[in-house]
């Protein structure tokens, strides 16, 4: 493997605020469909 | 269909095209031509990602499936945003900083030449021969809807697709693209307003969900772990996860979108809002299924959505039974329209009693519609031997033909062309890009110049347009074809994705034992194809582990061997 793939992909902590956003809005949207499902 | 609806779908897609086509001339280099200069901004990457995804069947079937089996498909999606966090932080910067064409070119610098060729040829196989159907699927219920012939359809279709991408190459796939998800979304939400603002007695948006919800329809979220179960949502995080990241990771098609952003960020923000928008959207489209399920609660439905086929087989000896079937479906119907109405006024007296004689009532009327749909398929199926008989596909069209506007349907039938040319454009630019780069350029014609490369890359993308829609008018001749093009894309995908994440994560394999692993694993993955009974959707994730697994095995037996060599 070239030693370029080694390093580490940079700008990962720069962007790692965006990958919580994500995750966030996934499991917030997660729990509106639970709501959805139960209640109808 | 009339002359306003005809206006409104050709000057929609002729103008996209004429567009495209001239706003991407005259790219005389392969980095314009492939890439468009990498010089696309995040928001042009998402949208063109997620037009490449959504297939003209995405609008057709979504809609039908969510008629027919409720909400629950949504699941599937689940593992999407986490694919593309997983992408954003790896595959984005390693194919960006190495400056690849193609996702296959990456494997050459990660183990070797042949194991780029083979991934790139695996690719060819599946996609190639998908796009055929990718042209083939809508042009079938278009044909129908419209009286027009199927050949005639695919070559319309086809055609359009090969003008832009053959003249403006990426660059005017994904500016065509941007139009063309614009038309779709608006197209959608208007049929799905439509179909809202024709229910009967003012019903309101929560009452629609509540219908829905009694009828269940609104089963969004299934927490039950069952491996036979495919909606549910382990299903939806797992097996979504390892589909999601083939798809955007190794297949070209996608890959080759976000390798025209202008930078690593706008890659990886085109990604990640696409993670955003994808489930939402998917809501959207399976919440206008929703939608037309409760109008036809209050509305006559059709016995059977395919009018066109409804027709011919009406035209046999069949006739008369069929035409018996539909006057019994007509009268279950009044018997259902009136429960539904008792059921809208329990529900506005908040009647729990009430409520739930309505719903027993309606479910009892569903199993005898059930009957006489059985009974029509049955009949049609012995009027016109070996025709499909499932309609699900045909619910939301048919509903746009009869119940929208005139302008709206021709602008609901833009749509769906619009969805079949945005998904084909992304599939030759990508056949098109992996031929030349990983295979012309690297095998046959290493040396010459960059507009030699440009003119192969033309040649090639009108070469697999043609062989698309070739592969189009035949498979109407043969509808194995087809399930067998849907079973080709399980048989490989998973070993393409084993290469790949063996690449990104598993570095102590390298290219013998990666190579090796691939070819066994896909002996393996064909004897499971032959000779068991494992479902398709399992292949990816055996294929993926079984290269993975194997590289290690292969890779230690071989550094053995090497230690063992000197002594």
């Amino acid at each position: 493997m070239s030693e370029e793939n080694d390093e580490k992909p940079p700008g990962f902590k720069r962007w790692s605020g965006w990958y919580w956003l994500l995750m966030i809005m996934l499991a917030v949207q997660i729990v509106i469909y639970l709501f959805i499902t139960s209640s109808f | 269909m009339n002359t306003i609806d005809w206006i409104i779908l050709f000057s929609t897609l002729l103008l996209i095209v004429a567009y495209g086509t001239w706003k991407s001339r005259g790219s005389r280099n392969i980095d314009g031509y492939l890439l468009g200069n990498k010089s696309l901004p995040w928001w042009s990457v998402c949208l063109s990602i997620m037009a490449t995804q959504a297939s003209a069947i995405t609008f057709l079937s979504t809609p039908g499936q969510a008629y027919d089996d409720g909400m629950r498909f949504l699941q599937f999606y689940f593992g999407l945003p986490l694919a593309m966090v997983i992408l954003s932080i790896t595959a984005v910067p390693i194919y960006h900083r190495l400056k690849v064409y193609t996702a296959y070119e990456y494997l050459e610098s990660r183990f070797d030449l042949k194991t780029r060729s083979l991934a790139a040829f695996f690719f060819l196989m599946l996609r190639g021969l998908s796009v055929g159907i990718t042209i083939y699927a809508p042009s079938l219920i278009l044909s129908s809807m419209l009286n027009w012939n199927i050949n005639l359809t695919t070559i319309f279709i086809g055609s359009l697709v090969m003008i832009y991408t053959v003249s403006g190459g990426t660059k005017a796939v994904s500016m065509t693209q941007k139009y063309q998800l614009t038309i779709i979304m608006a197209g959608m939400i208007i049929a799905g307003m439509t179909a809202f603002y024709k229910l009967p007695h003012d019903i309101t948006f929560p009452e629609a969900f509540q219908i829905a919800g009694e009828m269940g329809k609104m089963n969004l979220i299934n927490l039950s772990f069952d491996l036979s179960d495919r909606y549910n949502i382990w299903s939806g995080l797992i097996g979504g996860l390892f589909l999601f990241m083939s798809y955007f990771g190794a297949d070209q098609s996608q890959v080759g979108r976000y390798l025209g952003g202008s930078s690593i960020t706008q890659s990886r923000l085109g990604l990640i809002f696409n993670g955003l928008l994808k489930v939402p959207m998917q809501f959207v489209i399976l919440y206008i299924g929703i939608l037309v399920f409760v109008f036809y609660q209050f509305n006559q439905p059709p016995v059977f959505h395919n009018q066109s086929l409804m027709t011919r087989a009406a035209e046999t000896e069949y006739g008369a039974d069929l035409a018996t079937y539909e006057k019994e479906y007509d009268l279950v119907f009044k018997r259902k329209q009136a429960e539904a109405e008792n059921l809208v006024a329990a529900i506005r007296e908040d009647n729990p009693g009430e409520i739930e004689a309505a719903k027993q009532s309606m479910e009892v009327i569903k199993g005898q519609e059930k009957v006489i749909r059985e009974k029509v398929k049955t009949a049609i199926s012995s009027a016109i031997p070996g025709a499909n008989t499932r309609d699900t596909d045909y619910v939301f069209i048919t509903f746009v033909m009869t119940y929208l506007p005139h302008g709206l349907i021709g602008l609901l039938l833009a749509v769906v062309f619009s969805a079949a040319m945005a998904s084909t454009a992304s599939e030759l630019n990508a056949l098109a890009s992996t031929a030349t780069v990983d295979i012309y350029k690297r095998s046959i014609r290493p040396v010459a110049d960059a507009y030699h490369y440009v003119k192969a890359s033309k040649w090639f993308t009108a070469g697999w347009a043609l062989f698309g829609m070739a592969f189009a008018s035949i498979a109407n001749q043969a509808e194995n074809l087809i399930q067998f093009v849907n079973i080709i894309g399980s048989l490989f995908y998973g070993t393409i994705l084993g290469i790949f994440l063996a690449a990104f994560y598993v570095k102590y394999i390298k290219s013998n034992a990666i190579f090796f692993a691939a070819i066994i694993s896909e002996v393996i993955i064909l004897y499971c194809y032959f000779f068991t009974k494992i479902a398709f959707l399992l292949y990816n994730i055996i294929g993926c582990l079984v290269v993975v697994a194997l590289g290690i095995i292969i890779q230690t037996i071989q550094n053995q061997g090497t230690k063992k060599a000197p002594q």
